[in-house]
């Protein structure tokens, strides 16, 4: 694909995946709240980013400055790499490298890395145990998070993405491998640090690794933590939900659908199931994530052969 | 298409250089974990320009954990508060000159005097299909004996940290043991 629509096409993915982000977030928050008027949700996103592109910025004393002000940025970045990887239609990608998977992988565990960095670079307490929490979240997640996502490698027998959205033209990989996406969304939530897994940078922490930034900063933050969440939806679609396949709509559409489908699920979550515990959350990677993805390793390799 | 490549060889050789000696100048703890990942990620970039497009993405995969892993630990080890004061990454100094020194000239001789095969992978190749035959195939014992090992490390590593607290099972928070002698 030429460079340049490459740039365009992930750009306009991510500005208007984001900004769909925004709007399902407010008017689940409206609908799990009471309230009424869903108009409110298309217009809120848009007053919420423009109050912070307006606000102050604040410094913290001496921080770390480079490591806090390019977190975010490495954050979003990622994020664009790791869209790179996904075929959003038949043909319609901007690398679909034989090792995508792992590229894609690659760029979500770096997503440990702008957070720790982000949260360091601040100079200050809070962002401090922030960045902890992310490193403590992100190694106990990580393992069972690629486990599953290779395995989705396996019926394709290759490690391409668009071989594995091939791969499942009869039957998707969420009824051939049951244990792959439950283990998948689960672990995603922690790498884009959403609803129960939001820790990192949690109200409970007073805002955590975003606890001493405003204005700008805040909203690139903000922006490029829901591109995490999309980039992760739109795997989550393609690996286990046959990405663009499906009948009657264009493949595209089916691939929005997926993909907006997983993100509304991730973000219900937020709004209706309670912050986890660090302690309950370390548990759960290695207890039981892990043991469980190492299952749907081999039935699936098992199945195969 | 040559061309390209070799621009991005020498882009990534000088950032993996420049982000190494980074490492060294740096007077923190984590600018200095993260400057050897940036080294890392440019040697996968390398790889990745050699056609092994697997294992120069594993290495950026590792890579964020295992710095992650290693910038905490600098930081809880060391003297001053936590790790989180500015300090010097250089000491011993007499002894790391010695050591760099005679690293760079064996390297270097390596680099002179050995023959470097010069066998260009033919078009068509899969390398990630090679490289699963060479580990499950001819070196099969020695990739499985190390792989079961380290399986056994992490098990171990998870069934003392993950069981039992100091004052029981973390997920029932920790209750310090009473003072009072226990009537047996």
């Amino acid at each position: 694909m030429n460079p340049l629509v490459a740039v365009v096409l992930i750009g306009v993915v991510m500005v208007v995946s984001v900004y769909l982000v925004a709007v399902i977030d407010t008017a689940v928050e409206t609908r799990v709240s009471g309230g009424r008027g869903y108009a409110r949700a298309w217009l809120a996103p848009i007053s919420r980013a423009a109050r912070l592109a307006l606000q102050r910025r604040t410094v913290t004393e001496r921080p770390d400055a480079e490591a806090w002000v390019l977190g975010p940025a490495l954050l979003g970045g990622l994020a664009a790499v790791a869209l790179t990887s996904i075929p959003f239609a038949p043909g319609v990608d901007v690398a679909d490298i034989p090792a995508g998977i792992v590229l894609f992988g690659a760029a979500l565990l770096q997503v440990m890395v702008a957070v720790v960095l982000h949260g360091w670079g601040a100079n200050s307490v809070f962002p401090l145990l922030g960045a902890f929490r992310m490193a403590a979240v992100g190694l106990s997640m990580g393992i069972p998070f690629s486990l599953v996502l290779i395995t989705t490698a396996i019926p394709a027998e290759s490690l391409s993405v668009g071989a594995i959205i091939a791969s499942q033209e009869g039957v998707w990989n969420v009824l051939r491998q049951p244990i792959g996406l439950p283990v998948y969304l689960i672990t995603a939530l922690g790498f884009s640090f959403w609803g129960p897994l939001q820790l990192p940078d949690g109200a409970d922490l007073a805002g955590g690794t975003s606890a001493e930034i405003s204005g700008t900063a805040l909203l690139v933050w903000r922006i490029a933590r829901a591109s995490i969440l999309v980039s992760l939806a739109a795997m989550g679609a393609a690996a286990f939900l046959g990405g663009y396949l499906g009948p009657w709509l264009p493949g595209w559409l089916w691939m929005i659908v997926k993909t907006m489908g997983l993100a509304a699920l991730m973000i219900w979550s937020g709004h209706r199931i309670a912050r986890a515990r660090m302690e309950s959350v370390v548990l759960l990677g290695w207890t039981v994530l892990l043991p469980v993805a190492l299952v749907d390793v081999f039935v699936s390799g098992a199945l195969t052969l | 298409m040559n061309l390209i490549s070799d621009i991005l060889f020498w882009v990534f050789s000088v950032a993996a250089v420049v982000t190494g000696l980074l490492v060294f100048i740096t007077d923190s703890m984590v600018r200095a974990a993260y400057w050897l990942m940036a080294s890392f990620v440019a040697v996968g970039g390398i790889l990745m320009i050699l056609d092994a497009q697997f294992l120069g993405l594993i290495l950026i995969l590792m890579m964020a954990g295992e710095m992650t892993i290693m910038a905490i630990f600098m930081v809880m080890f060391m003297m001053n508060p936590a790790g989180l004061n500015p300090m010097t990454m250089v000491h011993q100094h007499r002894t790391s000159i010695v050591a760099g020194a005679g690293a760079f000239v064996a390297l270097a001789a390596v680099g002179l005097l050995a023959e470097f095969p010069d066998r260009p992978v033919p078009p068509g190749v899969d390398p990630t299909v090679d490289l699963g035959v060479e580990l499950l195939g001819e070196s099969m014992l020695i990739f499985e004996s190390a792989g079961v090992a380290l399986l056994a490390v992490m098990i171990g590593a998870v069934a003392l940290v993950s069981k039992r607290g100091r004052y029981g099972i973390a997920e029932e928070g920790s209750e310090e043991p009473s003072l009072e002698m226990s009537e047996e």
